[in-house]
């Protein structure tokens, strides 16, 4: 039989295929970036909530994984978007 | 405000717990593990969260290597850690579940699963970077290949301190030093365990997947 945890572990190991499968074929572009992102966050979260259990646990420590974990989509989003500004901004001379 | 020892740590015998059937405790508040492995833990995202940070703006200084890098790696290498990692995170889910119902072979038994599973990781590492070196990807490569190997091998790093927490519980484990009024840090080994996964699934779309 089935349970819960194994339900988890089969998705967590559908979504790693499927972005294996993206990045044997996925090429530079907002798709490919906006995907990655959703991926991250998407398995970050399972992990943080039904494999560490955070879903019950204590709030202010799951508030900070959480951020964790919706920070860098973010990050990925905003770099790709202002990739030109940041490296203006990065530039010492 | 309340500090973190303030708040109730996993003392099933003192608290009024449901437990699900997958032996999930749901206590509001319950700081899973102990206080101690959370400073951990939140050094290693802050540490993991910079070192992102500089992977973003070599990025914006370097599109065209971060581009065409992924290319030449083995998304195999990667996706079979990410494989090994999920699934030995898998077995610690089932080994705390085991110790909450006082199984403490079966805890055992998957814990050492767990061990073997996350041996794996620098098994495939150390196979992925030979044929890397064969076929003249190192650190000095190119920009893309000097951070993957600083990341990838910061996060080695990680998980060997996992897998060593990891052998220390299944000893303690072995000894009966656990039970289901007693199990913080075997709960504890796992967490951290854990949160090399979540790490690595940033590390794997990084590397092998973005472009």
């Amino acid at each position: 039989m089935i349970g819960h945890t194994e339900r988890i572990w089969l998705m967590l190991i559908g979504l790693t295929f499927l972005g294996a499968l993206i990045g044997e074929r996925g090429q530079a572009g907002w798709l490919l970036t906006l995907t990655v992102a959703v991926l991250i966050a998407l398995k970050g979260s399972i992990v943080i909530d039904h494999y560490m259990e955070m879903r019950s646990a204590n709030q202010r420590i799951r508030g900070i994984l959480r951020l964790f974990i919706t920070l860098i989509p973010m990050l990925v989003i905003f770099f790709y978007g202002w990739g030109e500004d940041i490296r203006r901004l990065t530039t010492l001379n | 405000m309340r500090s973190l020892d303030q708040y109730p740590m996993n003392t099933p015998s003192t608290e009024s717990l449901s437990v699900t059937v997958d032996t999930e405790i749901t206590a509001p508040g319950r700081i899973p593990g102990n206080s101690g492995i959370w400073v951990g833990i939140f050094c290693v995202l802050v540490e993991f969260l910079l070192l992102f940070i500089v992977y973003f703006i070599a990025k914006a200084h370097n599109p065209e290597a971060f581009s065409t890098g992924p290319d030449k790696l083995i998304t195999s290498a990667g996706t079979t850690i990410t494989i090994l990692l999920l699934t030995s995170g898998y077995c610690m889910v089932k080994a705390v579940s085991a110790i909450r119902s006082d199984q403490r072979k079966a805890s055992l038994r998957w814990t050492i699963m767990a061990i073997l599973l996350g041996f794996g990781y620098p098994i495939v590492k150390y196979f992925e970077i030979r044929w890397n070196v064969a076929h003249g990807i190192h650190g000095e490569t190119g920009v893309f290949y000097t951070v993957y190997y600083y990341l990838t091998l910061t996060h080695l790093v990680h998980v060997s301190w996992g897998l060593m927490g990891l052998i220390w519980i299944a000893l303690r484990t072995g000894v009966g030093a656990y039970s289901s009024k007693n199990y913080s840090g075997l709960e504890a080994a796992a967490l951290y365990w854990h949160t090399t996964d979540v790490i690595w699934l940033v590390i794997f779309s990084f590397f092998y997947i973005l472009r």
